[in-house]
């Protein structure tokens, strides 16, 4: 292939871009997902975080509100109503039982001995409390406020102490110690709706957990919060871990169908892609085929149409188009009649169409004449092939139309010639026979009349007897010859007797018009014919009567060679009258004069330069041998008519 | 030695090669006959003399293309055509080429013998001219030169004085050359030689 493959610029940007936008969109819309479920985990995640942060406040709030509320009430032991033991418990009790972490009560005296204690020490899981440590107890006397305690274990439970001092007139009466258990008090004081989110968890200082309250839940590690406690303070710090929540499930399902969704759309676009390159391939051979094909009926020189089923045109090629002269918008879409039927067919014309409708049009093709837009007739051979769709339905017919006019002109003008040196091979036939035999007739002529003449000199001269004799008897001789070449001549015509079959005189005479047609038309004369449509068969030689009508109608076209044009008009007639066929021949030329009329069928006379003068003679004996007659008349519109009656058969 | 009377035919037609010869000797002119052009060339020669009778339509060389030798080794004898119907163009032709006659077969009556005469008869006046031609000639050859322009000049009808003048000569010596001249020619006055030479042809051709 030399055909370079030009690049389209503007094609192929936009190609490009048709490639480049749906990926640029793509990730794109991938990306913004992602971002999007980034900012709501980020969102969601700092509201979690703003939340913890609050409810830790609460949260420390609340602890700090029970344990200024514990040091409220043991600031308000009375020192003399509870020395004594009922007195006391009645104190310490609700302490110990209103649910604040509080698991023992004491009083210590104002040097630090322990008077009391709530519930009893003994009875106490844990009390081992060294609250009584002396530095916190003359720092709680010195500060005159409540001071707490470090936390000190006490089995597996963390405890720490809370001291404050209770003052009697200026003078420390004693000091009240609550003990709290770490593990008490967060179970008391953090409320389940915080318990349910958090693992709240108070951490001294080294890190080491000295109580908490937990779920069995996993933990957030990473999203922790913690506060100092203090009060009771030495460091203590009050941790939160939030549990992972299980509320993100309705998001992970989103968030997992819409991962799926754009897997799906991923998928699905990179099947699309696939796809739409299948088709652009696929497209793109049609289109290779439709160029090819289109390439194909372009150049073709053999004219296409295609109609449905109703006999409407739904396709033309420009080869059809040129072979009629109309465009394609003048013949798409049409129903018969069509333009280009000639009206002189148009029995045949729509009897063919309905045949080919129908689907009985010879597979080898059928020959009409159409007609082109300039009114020229032409021949054409049509051959039809049904129309099948890509579902295998029968849609129409596609016709492809080869104009045959000139191969057929050809065909008649061989054949013309063929008949036309037939004819004047007869005719030379006939001249040089006729030359031939007068030369020989003239020697046995010359030779008797040598003889005479020599016998009537001898005679003259009075010459003896026997010399005339031998004279006398040469004559003989040369007349006996001259009688065996008239035998000879006589011989030869039997020969060509006319042949008897069966003639149809109507197709004969359509036959010699049609010969005749390109020479009445070179000598531009009208040719006429009245042919009556019931013309029997008759028994003749179809060839020798063929030739005696065709010598007639010559005749007479060469007899108007000096009129008119506009007055040139062969007429051929034909019809059956009284038993016979009668065949007229007539013309608008010079007429007949009377003096030739006398002589015209006799041979060898002619009026015509070129001529032998055998012509009509031939045509009487012709016509003389099918047992008819020929005769002529003055045409009354000038000129001259030829008749011929030929009898009908016996039967 | 054949005489001028003769007549020479040449016919493929054995009749006729009969009946012809026979109708002629009738009237009394002797004739030969030939079958064929090519027999006829082969005999041919100069010494023949009388009229020919060709047939225009032989086998093998035909009667036009026998004519058409004989003129080419320049034979003079008049000749004859015999033509059969429809040859008419052909006898045109043979008569622009210098034939004398052409008959139609078959003849009328005595017309061939007739027309066989005029030949003769024609043939014998060329020959009588062509001697007479001959013996002037050969006086004309004798004269001298001075002669023969003296002879121009007297012919051009110049007076003897005029031809002295012209040629440089005495008057008497140009009587002296018209009295030699004269007697050569065998003539007695300048208008007897003029019409001796005439039967040369106009004066340019001589």
């Amino acid at each position: 292939m030399t055909v370079p493959a030009v690049p389209r610029p503007a094609a192929t940007s936009s190609g490009q871009l048709w490639w480049w936008l749906p990926r640029v969109s793509i990730l794109l819309l991938v990306s913004g997902i992602f971002a999007l479920f980034w900012y709501l985990q980020r969102s969601d995640r700092e509201e979690q975080r703003a939340t913890l942060i609050s409810d830790m406040l609460w949260l420390e709030q609340s602890l700090r509100f029970v344990l200024d509320h514990n040091e409220d009430l043991l600031g308000r032991f009375d020192p003399q109503r509870i020395a004594r033991r009922e007195t006391f418990e009645a104190h310490a009790a609700p302490l110990v039982t209103s649910n604040s972490g509080v698991i023992q009560v004491l009083w210590l005296a104002p040097s630090g001995e322990k008077l009391d204690a709530y519930p009893p020490v003994a009875d106490a899981p844990s009390v081992a409390s060294p609250a009584t440590g002396a530095a916190t107890q003359r720092l709680a006397g010195s500060v005159a406020h409540a001071v707490y305690g470090p936390p000190y274990p006490v089995g597996s439970d963390w405890q720490f102490d809370v001291l404050v001092p209770v003052f009697r007139s200026g003078e420390l009466a004693g000091i009240a110690v609550g003990v709290y258990s770490i593990r008490r008090l967060l179970a008391d004081t953090v409320p389940w709706w915080i318990a349910e989110r958090y693992r709240i968890a108070i951490v001294d200082q080294s890190g080491q957990r000295l109580g908490q309250r937990s779920n069995i839940a996993e933990l957030e590690t990473d999203n922790d919060y913690q506060m100092p406690f203090d009060p009771p303070g030495h460091g203590l710090i009050l941790h939160a871990t939030p549990y992972r929540s299980a509320t993100p499930m309705a998001g992970r399902v989103i968030m997992t169908g819409l991962a799926f969704l754009a897997a799906l759309v991923l998928f699905s676009l990179w099947t699309l892609r696939r796809h739409v390159q299948g088709r652009l391939a696929a497209e793109s051979a049609l289109q290779n085929e439709v160029a090819f094909r289109k390439a194909m009926e372009d150049s073709v020189q053999t004219g296409l149409r295609a109609r449905n089923l109703d006999g409407r045109i739904t396709y033309v090629n420009p080869a059809f188009c040129r072979m009629v002269g109309f465009s394609p918008e003048e013949l798409i879409g049409r129903l018969p009649p069509m333009p280009y039927w000639a009206e002189e067919y148009l029995d045949e014309t729509r009897a063919m169409h309905a045949k080919v409708l129908a689907g009985e049009a010879p597979s080898e093709g059928f020959e009409i004449k159409l007609k082109r837009r300039n009114g020229e007739i032409f021949d054409a051979l049509i051959i039809e092939a049904p129309l099948i769709d890509s579902q295998g339905r029968h849609t129409g017919w596609m016709g492809s139309v080869v104009d045959i006019t000139e191969r057929k002109r050809v065909a008649e003008l061989a054949r013309q010639q063929e008949e036309r040196l037939q004819a004047s091979a007869r005719l030379i036939t006939m001249g040089e026979m006729a030359s031939s035999l007068a030369h020989e007739l003239n020697q046995p002529l010359a030779a008797i009349s040598s003889y005479a003449t020599g016998c009537r000199n001898l005679i003259a001269a009075g010459a003896p007897q026997s010399e005339i004799d031998g004279a006398i008897a040469k004559c003989q001789q040369q007349a006996q010859r001259a009688g065996r070449i008239i035998r000879r001549i006589y011989e030869f015509v039997r020969r060509q007797e006319p042949k008897s079959e069966p003639c149809d005189i109507g197709i004969l005479l359509a036959d010699l018009v049609t010969l005749l047609e390109s020479e009445a038309r070179r000598q531009r004369v009208r040719l006429q014919r009245d042919i009556a449509p019931d013309l029997p068969i008759l028994q003749a030689d179809r060839i020798l009567l063929g030739q005696a009508i065709l010598n007639l109608m010559k005749n007479g076209i060469d007899a108007m060679s000096q009129t008119d044009e506009a007055a040139r008009q062969l007429t051929l007639r034909a019809a059956l009258h009284d038993g016979q066929v009668l065949i007229s021949v007539a013309d608008r030329g010079c007429g007949i004069e009377p003096e030739t009329a006398a002589q015209l069928f006799e041979p060898f006379y002619t009026t015509k330069q070129e001529g032998l003068g055998v012509g009509l003679k031939i045509c009487r004996s012709v016509v003389e041998a099918h047992h008819g007659r020929l005769w002529f008349e003055a045409n009354p519109a000038g000129g001259t008519i030829f008749h011929i009656a030929l009898p009908l058969p016996a039967t | 030695m054949t005489t001028p009377g003769m007549a020479y035919l040449v016919d493929d037609d054995a009749a006729l090669r009969d009946a012809i010869p026979w109708l002629l000797r009738s009237r009394g002119i002797p004739c030969r006959a030939w079958e064929s052009a090519e027999a006829f060339l082969a005999d041919y020669n100069d010494e023949m003399s009388g009229c020919l009778i060709l047939d225009l339509r032989m086998s093998g060389m035909t009667g036009s293309e026998l004519h058409e030798r004989l003129l080419e080794r320049g034979c003079a004898m008049p000749v004859i055509f015999l033509t059969g119907h429809g040859d008419v163009p052909l006898a045109v032709k043979a008569l622009k080429r210098g034939a004398f006659d052409f008959i139609e077969k078959p003849f009328n009556d005595n017309e061939l013998v007739d027309r066989v005469h005029e030949a003769l008869q024609h043939e014998k006046n060329r020959r009588w001219q062509d001697g007479m031609k001959a013996a002037v000639m050969e006086r004309l050859a004798t004269l001298t030169e001075r002669e023969r322009e003296v002879m121009e000049r007297i012919l051009a009808g110049k007076l003897n004085k005029v031809i002295a003048d012209e040629l440089s000569i005495a008057m008497r010596t140009v009587e002296v050359h018209r009295a030699h001249i004269f007697e050569k020619m065998g003539v007695r006055s300048a208008v007897e030689l003029a019409q001796r030479l005439s039967l040369l042809g106009p004066p340019g051709s001589r």
